[in-house]
């Protein structure tokens, strides 16, 4: 965030920079004999920070569908899921459980991004000519049917235990633990810069302005004939590709993946960052969901104070967080950030 | 187990879906908003249900779960949704998932994570006698039984069902409820106080859930998932009877509970756990053929 944030509206070019440059210094760094130190009280933000890094490119997605298009996708977990389920089958090594084929990463991670791509583009195809509400519930669904399969399936993915064994290419080239987390941070926080570019690229063509009319009056944007759905079913495949690259990425950092990882709480922490940002605006779902994710750091610090187990901490926590998807909705409609008149909601 | 046997908790599952998918589907037809935090209100009648079951008699205990999740609903429905209303629907929809998130962990909070039991007498009924017709693995038929909470459940839905068509077809409320199921603003011109048919659909929502929840509490037991578990199936139900229609709702009922079950029979066992994604299979299906499900209102965009 801290790359991404400092950038002018609209500036994509200098995201890209900054991308670049973050890459090319975590790797850099990865390589270099150069070691690290992280304290023990900073772990935490840094692997907080390594989350915010693949939400973000989960979130620049969503926003390209959601807040761009008006294509209201509550199962974006799935995507993220797919991706990371197809590099732990393809790239895994002598899993515990489910398939590993043990195939190089880099050719697992394209994998899980077109296998993504081509998911989204199933769903869409099946739903995206459904009113609004109605394509939330069948997106929803099809994350529930998804996680259903993950769990039963057990010979391909393992079951509950989920795939281990996938290979962790950022930890091999650092060696140690901290130096691993801090490459990671940068790495993830550069590609995420990268997506910002590259979705800003997107959204500030003629194309984004079509899909931001589809958004607003479908019917009008149809009858100065642009075949609408053929761009919803675009900005669909284009989040879904997002979701998948993220899910990739998430695998192999983690070196696992299990149906635990991939709940609805993964959709609904991206919605509310989006929402509470404000939709539309690249900058400004980031920044709500830096707001978010802020508060799951907070709160794991607050809890060491509180006079309350853990357990019913994480429900105190679930309860703010619900609150605030409630009130954002009813008080801001348009996020902290966003234009009330371009995204058409009364305030 | 014999096909029978399956079908048999097919229509009792069936049973307990149509009663809660009422009140879901009503709320949509009428409110004109999908609650997805309804499978909470269920959850509130059976703990409401299971505390006052050590107070006063089942079914006493079971009409105090209905007034306790008729009041919460309507006082939910005041708090939360009436102010935004005029929204549209997915402010509406993401509105209640909010609510939901924090519904389930107020009673996680409240009622502790351990499951809750209402003290029934169990009696089983079984049948036997029925020759076995084995067909590649599947027995036909064979014996079954049935036990006296599945009587209950089948018994409560079936009087659920004549009281609301009573509502529906002989009241004044059940009749501008259906006159603005079709078209709000023309029973608005009609002279139809909707706000306050707006609060009935809320209040007889959640008494449904309530006894919904009930009746799920009496087969298995109470805890925080009791609802949410089966909000899917209810929504799936809802959307294949036709998102509104109360009828439709019935009917998609029981062709969820009788898919789910009988998709256990044909299944190999390593497999049961996934026939909840067959009940989605069989939703979006239906999506795609007939978005409006099978007697419901137009869904589909222009």
């Amino acid at each position: 965030m801290s790359v991404v944030d400092r950038i002018r509206d609209g500036d994509g070019t200098l995201a890209g920079v900054a991308g670049v440059v973050a890459v090319a210094a975590a790797l850099l760094f990865a390589v270099s004999p150069l070691t690290a130190s992280v304290p023990g009280e900073f772990s935490v933000f840094v692997d907080v920070g390594i989350l915010f890094g693949l939400y973000a490119i989960l979130v620049l997605g969503l926003d390209l569908q959601y807040g761009h298009t008006g294509l209201v996708n509550f199962g974006h977990v799935v995507f993220f899921a797919v991706g990371a389920y197809t590099v732990a089958i393809l790239a895994a090594q002598d899993s515990f459980a489910g398939t590993s084929l043990g195939y190089p990463w880099p050719l697992a991670l394209v994998a899980g991004v077109l296998v993504a791509a081509v998911v989204g583009a199933v769903v869409g195809a099946t739903s995206l000519r459904l009113r609004d509400d109605f394509l939330a519930i069948a997106t929803l669904a099809t994350a529930e049917i998804f996680h259903t399969v993950t769990v039963n399936f057990t010979d391909t993915f393992g079951g509950n235990t989920g795939i281990l064994g996938i290979p962790q290419p950022v930890s091999n080239l650092a060696g140690s633990f901290e130096k691993t987390m801090l490459a990671t941070l940068v790495l993830f926080l550069g590609l995420a810069a990268l997506t910002y570019a590259a979705v800003t690229r997107l959204t500030e063509a003629p194309y984004g302005r079509v899909l931001r009319a589809i958004r607003s009056d479908e019917l009008v944007t149809r009858s100065v004939g642009k075949s609408t759905f053929r761009y919803k079913m675009q900005a669909f495949v284009y989040g879904a590709a997002l979701a998948g690259l993220a899910g990739g990425l998430f695998a192999l950092y983690n070196g696992a993946v299990a149906p635990s990882y991939f709940t609805i709480q993964v959709t609904v922490t991206v919605w509310i960052g989006m929402l509470l940002g404000g939709a539309s605006n690249h900058r400004a779902v980031l920044g709500g969901l830096a707001v978010i994710m802020g508060l799951r750091l907070f709160s794991r610090f607050a809890n060491d104070y509180a006079p309350v187990t853990s357990g019913e901490f994480a429900s105190v926590r679930l309860i703010v967080v619900g609150m605030i998807l409630v009130l954002v909705i009813r008080y801001r409609p348009a996020g902290i950030w966003g234009d009330a008149e371009e995204l058409g909601v009364d305030t | 187990m014999g096909l029978v046997q399956n079908v048999v908790f097919g229509l009792v599952q069936g049973s307990y879906i149509a009663i809660a998918a009422i009140g879901f589907t009503m709320i949509y037809g009428i409110v004109n908003m999908i609650n997805f935090a309804y499978g909470e209100y269920l959850t509130i009648g059976a703990f409401v249900g299971v505390i006052a079951a050590g107070l006063f008699p089942l079914p006493v205990a079971a009409l105090v779960a209905m007034v306790g999740a008729g009041v919460a609903s309507i006082v939910l429905a005041k708090l939360f949704f009436t102010p935004i209303n005029e929204t549209g629907p997915v402010p509406m929809l993401l509105t209640s998932i909010g609510l939901g998130l924090v519904l389930r962990n107020v009673i996680r909070l409240t009622a502790g994570r351990s499951a809750r039991y209402y003290d029934t007498q169990t009696t089983t009924y079984e049948f036997t006698g029925i020759p076995d017709v084995p067909v590649g693995s599947v027995d036909l038929f064979g014996n079954f039984f049935v036990t006296s909470e599945h009587l209950v459940v089948v018994a409560c839905a079936v009087a659920v069902f004549a009281i609301l068509h009573t509502l529906l077809t002989r009241t004044d409320v059940g009749i501008a409820m259906r006159a603005m199921s079709d078209d709000e603003d023309l029973a608005r011109v009609r002279g139809i106080d909707t706000q306050m048919i707006r609060n009935s659909v809320w209040i007889l929502a959640g008494v449904l859930a309530g006894l919904a929840g009930v009746l799920i509490g009496i087969q298995t037991n109470v805890s925080v998932t009791t609802g949410f578990s089966q909000i899917l199936q209810i929504l799936a139900a809802a959307i294949l009877g036709g998102a509104g229609s109360p009828y439709g709702a019935i009917a998609g009922s029981y062709i969820i509970g009788l898919v789910l079950a009988l998709s256990t029979a044909f299944l190999p066992p390593s497999m049961t756990g996934i026939s909840s994604a067959i009940a989605f299979l069989v939703l979006v299906g239906v999506l795609l053929v007939k978005p409006s499900g099978i007697a419901g209102q137009e869904v589909r965009e222009a």
